[in-house]
């Protein structure tokens, strides 16, 4: 497949993928305005765009389904039918399927043929039963695509060519070409029964038979005229079946006479040994045996010793990741789209970038120091531009959170529909806009969080009318800016979090022990344990206790965090805050004796300068201080990192809070700089990782910075502790 | 003139315009009086000293860090790496900037000398001290001239730098 295709082949799925998502907005939408028939045109423009590009791609399967939905929105369309509950589940249903169809035919993964069956029959019965005609009895005709008014029909041909063939100029091949002209070859099977002995082989004659199998939405008289000229002394049969025995039947013949012939191959050149086969030069075991005898490249090398065994396992070794680097690559080609304004506008930003870097440089040709003040003027004007091009640049990857919020509406449907509870998702902020990076990775963990509320959060309509709530639970979904990170909140105003029945909980799995004194955050924490969940039934969608531990480590893992507040029977809101791109983050840059760190600012909970008296050791080496009340451990930043600091007393330095998954380190650092935003650069690429240190970042005076890692500094403070105690 | 030396002649003019056929360039450069070559087609830069950030907890003869235009390279001092005492840093002292598994790393020197062809019968296997002189990270001794270098072996060299995290384990463990 030649490059060119591939890259219209992306275009279609992305396409593809947008229409789905228009229909299945629309649908959803439809559910609540069935009589909005602007709404109704649109989801059938969508599906139809899908059926039209997909069937010139030749996706059929894709295609075809899309018909069958098409053929059932119509008749919505014409009010020939009505939008009713059990309809739009349906279409809903179909356009699931016709998602995993495309998924399918973009990474190959199999279909469930039996799945898409049942709905396609549903979907014709369902057409079918509404329309004035044909009538509803035909369903059975209505499943098999040959008879009904299906888009393509299936033949089988079975052709033995004239032995003459050859003779007259004319090609095989040819004819299965033009076949594939008329729609799709889906299978080919060489008959080679009628090969004589190779001493008795004529070159010259054609022994060759195939039965050939042939979706296309031509009539059989089409077919046949393709034999037109090969048609005289040929035995031709044309037969349409359905798709079904056409499987079944192609699959026994090919067990019997084998040798069935790749229809992706039929383009392009041949390999040799298969023209001298079809020539009639050599039988197809003498190639077989020629074959066998061939030799790898590799192997001829070693042999002349140009190479030695360890270097060609090397190179082999190199081979084998470039293919699977190459294939990887193919698996996830993002593409982004991007507002034209935004291009445009940067557009303008690069040409005054331009203009600037050529007064500098006309500036610099003929530089006198009178001019000193004018340079000092370009070079801010240079610094001006160079900014505003990387916050728009930055911009493009910023996408609208709506984009991941989309798929909740139908998820909150289901939710609702299966529990049997009557819930609605209130969505605010949709607008908001963040790092498409970071709006890929929190869909996951949302989609938890909104299953947890939906599940267990809201109660079922009775309970809640015995509590003098409304009887529509309420999910309120909201993103918003909050300084430099973004905040999402899942709201709802269910049950809230029990407090007595997850202590009970954490004391029997042995997490806690009946003695220990917790605040309600610790409390509420506990819940992101692995394993963790006090739902009394456990239902398919949740209560298992995965999920709520995989919602903190995700969000965690992009730097953000994850906070709860509730009350009982009045709710709980959940609450992530993220940053807002992952490549730069907010930092506080901090010194140690010479050196300069940087702590990310989401992970900062407060600076202090400790008092007289206020660190204690345990053991006399494990320090701890006592923050308002609370020890936490501390770790003195110069020792970890092994450094000349300027004060070693405490009550002198600075102590920065940390905090990380719930727990807290003080660090103490010698002063506190300022603070700024650093793009993240990575240790790793040329390096590897070192204890402590999360990044690197380069500095305003062009030198490396480090990142610290929060998570690994709570490590060493722990392990110092445990060692003194 | 005597027709060995006309051919020794011959092939120092063909090494200098480098036309021996038969052999491989190497980036020679000093540390101290000795001399020391890395395979050319490992260089990706030669740049002067700049002030390096440490890297907390490494060994010593990681210098630290250094941003080369973007992108953060780890700078490893030869001197201490082969256990030779420290000097201060000239104007001659460089970072040579070379690619080793697909990781950029810089090695500061004393001074970068030539770029040399070797012929490949001129290279001989490197000698053994024994325990006394570890030499595993050389390639191999190769003759120019009345020249000796030792053609150091990149692999070997800088690969326990990235891989063994355990010098940096912590001083809890």
């Amino acid at each position: 497949m030649s490059n060119d295709f591939a890259q219209f082949q992306a275009a279609f799925f992305e396409e593809a993928a947008e229409h789905l998502a228009v229909v299945e907005e629309g649908l959803l939408e439809l559910e609540q305005h069935p009589e909005d028939l602007d709404l109704l045109n649109k989801i059938f423009r969508s599906a139809h765009s899908i059926k039209g590009t997909s069937g010139m791609f030749g996706f059929n399967a894709v295609a075809q389904f899309t018909h069958k939905m098409e053929t059932l929105l119509d008749l919505l369309r014409n009010g020939q039918k009505a939008v009713s509950p059990p309809i739009a589940d349906l279409l809903l249903k179909s356009t699931d399927c016709l998602k995993t169809l495309i998924e399918s035919v973009k990474t190959g993964a199999p279909v469930d043929d039996a799945a898409v069956q049942r709905l396609t029959s549903e979907l014709a019965s369902a057409s079918a039963a509404g329309a004035p005609q044909p009538p509803a009895s035909e369903l059975t005709t209505a499943i098999d695509p040959a008879q009904s008014g299906d888009l393509t029909k299936t033949y089988v041909i079975t052709w033995t060519p004239p032995n003459w063939l050859f003779q007259r100029g004319l090609d095989p091949l040819q004819t299965m070409k033009e076949l594939r002209g008329l729609g799709e070859l889906t299978k080919v099977t060489l008959d080679v029964s009628r090969l004589p002995h190779l001493t008795d082989i004529d070159p010259e004659q054609c022994y060759l038979a195939w039965e050939l199998q042939l979706r296309t939405e031509k009539d059989s008289k089409i077919v046949e005229a393709v034999f037109e000229f090969v048609r005289e002394d040929s035995q031709l049969s044309i037969q349409q079946v359905s798709a079904k025995e056409a499987d079944k039947g192609v699959q026994s013949q090919s067990v019997s006479t084998a040798t069935p012939m790749p229809t992706s191959e039929m383009d392009g050149p041949k390999p040799i040994g298969q023209i001298l086969v079809e020539g009639g030069v050599v039988s197809s075991s003498a190639l077989d045996h020629a074959l066998a005898q061939q030799k790898r490249v590799g192997e001829i090398l070693v042999e002349q010793k140009a190479v030695t065994p360890q270097q060609l396992e090397q190179a082999l070794q190199k081979q084998r990741q470039q293919e699977s680097g190459a294939h990887a690559k193919k698996a996830d080609t993002a593409s982004i789209r991007v507002d034209t304004a935004k291009i445009d506008k940067l557009i303008n930003l690069v040409g005054e970038l331009v203009i600037t870097q050529s007064m500098l440089s006309d500036l610099g040709a003929r530089f006198e120091m009178s001019q000193l003040h004018v340079l000092l003027e370009r070079v801010a004007q240079l610094e001006r531009n160079t900014r505003e091009i990387q916050e728009r640049v930055m911009s493009i990857r910023m996408l609208p959170i709506g984009t991941a919020f989309s798929r909740f509406p139908r998820l909150v449907r289901d939710l609702a529909a299966k529990a049997g509870k009557k819930i609605q998702l209130v969505m605010t902020g949709e607008e908001t806009e963040l790092d498409k990076t970071v709006i890929e990775s929190i869909g996951d963990p949302l989609t938890h969080l909104i299953r947890n509320s939906a599940d267990h959060g809201l109660e079922l309509p009775e309970e809640r009318l015995d509590n003098n709530k409304p009887e529509m639970g309420t999910i309120k979904l909201n993103a918003f800016h909050e300084g430099g990170s973004i905040c999402i909140t899942v709201e709802d105003d269910g049950r809230g979090l029990n407090r007595d029945k997850i202590l009970a909980k954490a004391i029997r799995q042995g997490l806690i022990s009946e003695n220990d004194k917790l605040s309600d955050e610790q409390i509420w924490s506990l819940i992101f344990k692995p394993g963790f969940s006090t739902a009394e039934k456990v239902t398919d969608v949740s209560g298992r206790g995965v999920g709520m531990d995989v919602v903190k480590r995700n969000i965690e893992g992009l730097g953000g965090t994850v906070s709860i507040k509730t009350t009982l029977g009045k709710g709980a809101t959940f609450t992530l805050k993220l940053p807002l791109t992952l490549a730069i983050i907010e930092g506080m840059t901090v010194r140690v004796g010479r050196e300069t760190y940087i702590v990310p600012l989401l992970s900062i909970l407060e600076s202090i300068q400790p008092k007289e008296g206020s660190v204690k050791t345990v053991v006399g080496k494990g320090e701890l201080i006592n923050v308002r009340g609370t020890y936490l451990p501390m770790a003195r930043l110069y020792e970890v990192f092994a450094l000349e600091p300027e004060h070693k007393l405490a009550t002198k330095a600075i102590l920065l809070i940390l905090e990380t998954e719930g727990e807290r380190v003080a660090v103490m650092v010698d002063e506190i700089l300022g603070q700024q935003q650093v793009v993240i650069k990575s240790m790793e690429q040329n390096f590897r990782k070192v204890e402590g240190i999360a990044g690197a970042t380069i500095l305003g005076d062009g030198t490396v910075g480090f990142i610290l890692d929060v998570r690994g500094l709570i490590e060493i403070a722990r392990q110092e502790t445990a060692m003194a105690a | 003139m005597p027709s060995a030396t006309l051919e020794t002649a011959a092939r120092e003019l063909n090494q200098q315009i480098g036309l021996t056929s038969d052999g491989s360039q190497f980036l020679t450069f000093n540390l101290g009086e000795e001399l020391y070559g890395v395979d050319i087609l490992r260089v990706q830069e030669i740049k002067g000293y700049t002030t390096v950030t440490k890297i907390p907890n490494t060994p010593s003869h990681i210098k630290g860090v250094l941003n080369l235009r973007g992108t953060i390279v780890p700078i490893i001092e030869l001197r201490t790496k082969f256990g030779m005492p420290t000097i201060e840093y000239t104007a001659f002292t460089v970072i040579i900037v070379v690619v080793v598994r697909d990781k950029v790393m810089g090695l500061v020197v004393d001074s970068v000398s030539d770029v040399l062809n070797i012929d490949k019968n001129d290279i001989q296997v490197p000698p053994q001290f024994g325990a006394k002189v570890d030499v595993s990270f050389l390639n191999g001794i190769g003759k120019s001239g009345d020249k000796l270098v030792a053609l150091l072996d990149m692999d070997r060299l800088l690969s326990e730098d990235e891989i063994q995290e355990a010098t940096v384990a912590t001083k809890a463990a």
